[in-house]
């Protein structure tokens, strides 16, 4: 991707430079640190779930980060006249916005986003990621989630940051706690007691054969509690996470400016998901860039990716846990010990 | 340099500021919903003299210290179940203590319960009350964060504690002094949740429950009667709740209901209660064209007339005919114990007993008239109001006749529809032979009755006061005197305000025509005080003729949403009693600014027409004017007036003109279709004006004049109604009236064609009205009037509509046969007519229309409270004529020393009655036989078998002329005075 042009000396430079040993980065990181991530949840107070994350410097330190903000909206969908699917559905996009961007024409900033959105909802919406709480009633209603992702400034490695401002958005996402309404025919289903005072209507209390009582007839839900803000989406830990490895044979690295990106021939982007209970998932794959790389090198880089992977991965989450708290039992304690 | 600081707070605040929920939308959308909340330091306390607020309060500073339990004062704060389910109590004169109402508690009552809530406003205004309402959500000390995992009611009750316990601590701030704890009044948590009282001692609050609290205040007595029946543990601690069997079926979930009836298993209707047989009710809903039929107890489930409840309706199979016979609660319940009906032993008896009289019914039904039938599965609004009973004497045990502890009583309520309530009461002694009102609190499904409790005694039965305001309220007449913002919204000159004389300058003069010279005449029924209605006619030099309605300009002195207009709004319309009417506008105006009396100059809103001589229309046209009118009459002395050959003077030639002119339009009117209904009408004549005890009952008569006013009336209804549609297709104020559907007419083409060998065509409002012409017997004049009566009764009645509402081919007056019609010419006694001269004024560009009156969803709204009080006002004059009629009864036969006889028609046939309709008194009774008589429900005909009559069979049918003997009997255990029918001939029935 051509988000910056750099003259060919500049990309032989920093080419050459990468691959010495020890190699140099610009800003005098090793190949495999990441910059400064910061995170943080609940920006959004209108959302279900919100995150804003920054890889390299924050707006507060000045700005100049890859900025990408991530947001979840819940709208209900009626599964019988064809809005909707049955369970649920996810639904990414991604804009980019031009202040990101400021070289790029209108259209080549919509194809960018397109890819984005494509890659994203790919990974997010498959089957296999799919949270069992977004069905309200079975072939009734259900979620539709909507997760709008935007990107606010790209200084490099924008894809770790989309799937990481994506995965802490879910994360934060609560699902508002319905309660099925319905109405079961009680035909004689009064009690045997109830039966010796009313003597009409007796003979319907035999079981019939066609008993059709487990096919449920909630047409409708209630919100029990419209103060609580709801369940965590289900599959918190499934969510996935993007390590991008740039590869410039015979190494790689991790974490690219945009001028290391921009003198990268190919990078190749795993998402991998880290389920508590099971060994890890590699969830997608990509590979951008007009280089070339054999399959037998691919393996490693996967086996390498997805310890790189494992890291990124608890951190966030520990950023994560510690967001939760902040927001919600430390603002309280403050509040009571005001 | 002004110091400028920033308020706005961080996000990561958003726990304490922002306040986040969801809500459904109609559509089914979720919605996440924000507000943001403000803490402050400045929310006052509402004590007077508060050394540390600065908001001025209405609470005395040393509290209320008359009650025996807290000695040295205290201010009350009730939790939200305290007003859900006490609010007589609060409502109550006797009951004054300083209250604390927290905002939490506001709120939540206005979420349970939007009437309660509008009560509550309401007594947070009124003088005699000290109630503060605390907002302890805003203040920052009481505010509170809602936990990990809480429920909000556990949230909201710790609200409450915490705003309890600041208050113990600012009362001595309040004091301004650091006196002892002891000394100083205390802050007492008003709550009937055991559980919230164990966390408020724990706390270290004072706290009670209603019951305590109310048993220590100086009226206890009287107080106690009204706390409502909560939960049985209060109450009843010692009675086996588990060893009674549930009478009724549960009702199902709320929620459960709603789908149900989305889904269409379900229907949803209002329930309404047969006034002839107390174990059998009806629900008209959408889905049949006969209402839902409802037999027995059960099935009924708790439902009370008036009640919207959603019935399942049982398969075909299934399906019932109502019952032809009346079955009286008095009489089967005769036995039944107010203390012992909710244990079992001698309740079995009675549901036996009720069990047999369904059964027996039920044999008999002619299969022909099956019906949907169903049950009560669910209540979606109750509409429990408070009823006027009488205590049952039979119910008070004899060994407290005279005492005053507690004891439950059955009050049975004047209203045949309802059930007896039980209730209890230490008063019943005192109560007995007054008509008392009484509120529902609840029904459970192990109790046969509603259990209710007491409001207020409203006097002795039979006296005039009484049963006039037990009509009103039964009616739900608001009859309140107008309050002082009503009565500053009058014109400052009170009764000194006259028409200011003519002059550019003069508000009242602009764009007015002056017709002060006209020949103007008024003619009203005798000893109207509200005349809103003056005509004049006048030949003019092309020979046609200009005749002109002018209306009292009442929309000049009422303007829209002033206290005035919104009473005006919410009382619908002027109510005649008997003896007395309640006016919807302050007299000021509705006798005197509005009325238009003879002799001075009024302002007036005139429809003028130019008419051929045949009647036909020339040209129309509306403006605001100052009138003169040069006479009043009654109708009588118009009718001699005219009639008399003698008169030349230019009165009578336009009484003369107009006539001419009324009985052309009458003419056209019926060509077109227009029915001529019937209804019974009578008049009292009243003794004297001290005493108004009714001498006499005699049918209203009707003369050429009046139908002269009527076609008039019409003639400039109609008018407006094109006008103001024109103007305002949205939202124009009009009034239809439904042609009826052709079933409902079925039962009274059988009866005819059955009995009497004649058609009734009822294909249209023209046909049927010829075919009405046509019922005459010949031996019986007043045979025609009764087919009227009762065609009238299978009719649909007219109602007030927004024209954007309704398609516009259901417009049209079915009665009236006019395809648009509106009510413009009472505007004084009518709030319709306000609304319709708002518009027409509009229209003529007089003045411009108030934005409410172009909002068709506020334009529904009202029509529909006017709906609601028209049909309220016409049935509460209508049982005011009963009452009267029975006084009338009651004071002839005791002049006559013997029995008062009448001739009366068969209306309706039962298994052991017979309805019949007696024409003189305008009223309509049950001839009840208590012996077996033979019943052809098919023929509609009862026969006397020869064994009762001694002689022959005598068979009575339906539209039979039969004499009946007029009894008031007095029920001695309601003293509820009741008429009393016998057959005297054919034949006399006094012992069957």
């Amino acid at each position: 991707m051509a988000s910056i042009s750099l003259s060919k000396s500049e990309k032989s430079y920093i080419q050459t430079s990468l691959l010495s040993t020890p190699p140099l980065r610009g800003d005098g990181r090793s190949l495999l640190d990441y910059r400064t991530i910061a995170l943080e949840t609940g920006i959004a107070p209108l959302a279900n779930g919100s995150a804003r994350l920054n890889i390299g410097k924050p707006t507060h330190e000045g700005g100049g980060g890859t900025e990408v903000l991530g947001a979840v909206k819940l709208e209900v969908e009626d599964v019988e006249n064809g809005d909707g699917v049955d369970g649920g559905r996810i639904v990414c996009s991604v804009s980019c916005s031009p202040a990101a961007y400021p070289h790029l024409s209108s259209n080549a900033l919509d194809d960018l986003s397109y890819d984005m959105t494509t890659l994203l909802n790919q990974t997010l919406s498959h089957p296999s990621l799919h949270p069992p709480n977004l069905c309200i009633l079975p072939k009734k209603k259900s979620w539709c989630l909507n997760l709008d992702v935007i990107v606010l400034s790209d200084s490099g490695n924008v894809y770790d940051a989309l799937f990481m401002a994506a995965r802490a958005a879910l994360w934060d996402t609560k699902v508002p706690i319905t309660r099925a309404v319905e109405y079961q025919a009680k035909r004689g289903g009064k009690n045997p007691q109830e039966n010796t005072d009313v003597d009409m209507d007796t003979e319907t209390e035999q079981q019939s054969g066609f008993d059709t009582r487990h096919i449920s007839r909630a047409v409708d839900f209630e919100l029990p509690d419209y103060w609580d803000e709801g369940e965590t989406l289900a599959g918190q830990d499934l969510w996935p996470v993007c390590v991008t490895l740039n590869i410039m044979p015979p190494t790689y690295y991790l974490d690219a400016t945009p001028q290391e990106e921009a003198s990268t021939p190919l990078r190749l982007l795993l998402a991998m998901s880290f389920p508590k209970s099971a060994s890890s998932r590699l969830q997608a794959t990509r590979l951008l860039g007009p280089g070339e790389i054999e399959l037998s090198q691919i393996k490693r880089l996967i086996q390498e990716g997805e310890k790189h992977g494992r890291e990124l991965y608890s951190a966030l989450e520990a950023k994560l846990r510690e967001e939760d708290v902040r927001r919600n039992q430390k603002a309280r304690d403050k509040f009571v010990l005001r | 340099m002004v110091d400028i600081t920033i308020r706005k707070r961080p996000d990561t605040e958003a726990v304490i500021t922002q306040r986040k929920f969801f809500k459904k939308t109609a559509r089914g959308k979720v919605i996440k919903v924000l507000r943001e909340r403000y803490l402050r330091d400045d929310v006052g306390c509402g004590i007077q003299g508060c050394h540390a607020c600065a908001e001025l309060g209405n609470l005395p500073p040393a509290g209320e210290t008359g009650h025996s339990a807290f000695p040295m004062g205290h201010f009350l704060l009730p939790d939200t179940n305290v007003f859900l389910s006490q609010m007589d109590l609060m409502e109550s004169n006797l009951f004054s203590p300083p209250i604390i109402l927290l905002q939490t508690v506001l709120d939540e009552v206005r979420h349970r319960s939007l009437p309660l809530y509008n009560r509550l406003k309401a007594l947070t205004k009124a003088d005699d009350k000290r109630i503060w309402v605390f907002y302890n959500e805003y203040r920052s000390e009481t505010a509170i964060v809602r936990e990990e995992g809480e429920t909000p009611n556990d949230r909201n009750d710790r609200g409450i504690r915490k705003a309890t316990t600041w208050y113990q601590s600012h009362i001595p701030l309040a004091h301004g002094r650091s006196a002892s704890s002891s000394a100083m009044p205390k802050v007492v948590l008003l709550t009937d949740d055991a559980a919230n009282r164990r966390k408020a001692e724990a706390e270290g609050l004072a706290v009670s429950s209603v019951r305590r609290y109310v048993e220590g205040t100086k009226d206890s007595n009287q107080l106690l009667d009204l706390l409502a029946v909560v939960g049985e543990d209060s109450i009843e601690p010692t009675r086996a709740v588990a060893a009674r069997s549930a009478l009724y079926a549960d009702y199902l979930p709320t929620a459960a209901v709603l789908a149900g009836v989305k889904s269409n298993q379900l229907h949803q209707g209002h329930f309404n209660a047969n006034p002839y047989n107390y174990l059998e009710g009806s629900v008209s809903v959408p889905a049949f064209t006969k209402p839902v039929l409802l037999v027995g107890r059960e099935n009924m489930n708790r439902a009370v007339h008036g009640d919207i409840v959603a019935i399942e309706v049982f398969d075909e199979s299934e399906w019932k005919a109502p019952a032809d016979e009346v079955v009286d609660q008095e009489t089967t319940l005769k036995n039944d114990d107010a203390e012992d009906s909710d244990e079992e032993g001698e309740g079995e008896e009675v549901l036996e007993q009720e069990k047999k009289v369904i059964q027996s019914e039920e044999n008999k039904r002619p299969p022909s008239e099956k019906q949907p039938t169903g049950r009560v599965v669910g209540i979606i609004k109750r509409n429990w109001r408070a009823y006027v009973c009488h205590i049952d004497m039979s119910s008070l045990s004899n060994t407290h006749s005279t005492s005053l502890s507690q004891q439950t009583v059955f009050a049975t309520p004047v209203s045949r529809l309802l059930p007896r309530i039980r209730l209890r009461t230490r008063q019943a002694p005192q109560l007995v032979g007054q008509k008392i009102l009484v509120t529902i609190d609840r029904w459970d499904n192990t109790s046969r009755y509603p259990e209710g409790h007491f409001v207020r005694a409203l006097g002795k039965a039979e006296s005039k006061e009484a049963e006039q305001e037990s009509l009103l309220l039964e009616f739900d007449v608001p009859y309140r005197p107008f309050g002082k913002a009503i009565l500053d919204c009058l014109p400052v000159e009170g009764d000194k305000w006259v028409v200011p004389p003519k002059s550019a300058s003069s508000s009242e003069w602009r764009d007015r025509e002056d017709l002060r010279q006209l020949t103007i005449c008024s003619i009203d029924p005798p000893g109207c005080q509200d005349i809103d209605d003056a005509l004049h006619a006048k030949r003019l030099p092309n020979g046609n003729i200009e005749a002109g309605v002018h209306i009292a300009d009442v929309s000049h002195f009422v303007l829209p949403d002033n206290p005035m207009d919104t009473e005006a709004a919410a009382r619908g319309t002027t109510v005649y009693l008997v003896d007395k009417r309640i006016d919807m506008l302050p007299s000021l105006l509705g006798t005197n600014l509005c009325s238009l009396r003879p002799y001075v100059e009024r302002l007036a809103f005139s429809v003028i027409w130019e008419l051929t001589p045949d009647a036909e229309i020339v040209n129309v046209r509306f403006t605001k004017s100052v009138i003169a009118s040069k006479a009043a009459f009654t109708y009588e002395e118009a009718q001699l007036r005219k009639d008399d050959p003698h008169m030349q003077d230019e009165i009578t030639e336009s009484l003369r003109l107009l006539n001419s002119l009324a009985i052309k339009l009458k003419a056209g009117r019926m060509a077109a279709g227009a029915l001529n209904l019937a209804s019974p009408e009578v008049k009292i004549h009243l003794d004297s004006a001290e005493s108004s005890d009714p001498v006499d009952v005699e049918q209203k008569e009707l003369r050429e004049t009046n139908s002269l006013v009527e076609e008039f009336m019409l003639l400039a209804n109609i008018s407006v109604a094109k006008k103001i549609q024109e103007t305002f297709p949205q939202t124009a104020v009009l009034r239809r009236h439904l042609p009826p559907p052709r079933t409902n007419f079925e039962k009274l083409q059988d009866i005819l064609k059955k009995r009497k060998g004649m058609t009734l065509d009822v294909s249209s409002s023209g046909a049927l009205a010829a075919s009405l012409d046509k019922c005459i017997d010949t031996n019986e004049p007043a045979f025609n009037t009764l087919v009227r009566i009762m065609a009238t009764r299978c009719m649909l009645s007219a109602e007030y509509f927004c024209s954007g509402s309704v398609a516009r081919d259901t417009f049209g007056h079915y009665g009236l046969a006019s395809p648009i019609y509106t009510h413009f010419t009472s505007p004084i006694r009518r709030y319709a007519d306000v609304l319709a001269h708002r518009q027409l004024a509009a229209s003529i560009a007089y003045a411009p229309l108030h934005p409410s009156l172009h909002s068709k969803s506020h334009v529904e709204r009202v029509l529909d409270v006017v709906n609601r009080r028209h049909r309220m006002a016409q049935m509460a004059s209508r049982a005011s004529v009963e009452f009267y009629v029975g006084l009338a009864l009651k004071a002839r036969g005791e002049r006559e020393q013997g029995l008062v006889q009448e001739e009366a028609f068969v209306i309706r046939t039962f298994r052991n009655g017979l309805g019949v309709f007696i024409s003189k008194l305008g009223i309509e009774g049950l001839v009840m036989f208590k012996r077996e008589v033979k019943f052809d429900p098919d023929n509609y005909t009862v026969t006397l078998p020869f064994e009762l009559t001694g002689n022959n069979d005598v068979t009575i049918a339906v539209f039979d002329k039969v004499t009946v003997n007029v009894e008031i009997e007095k029920d001695k255990n309601t003293q509820r005075g009741r008429v009393k029918l016998t057959l005297a001939k054919p034949i006399d029935s006094r012992n069957m």
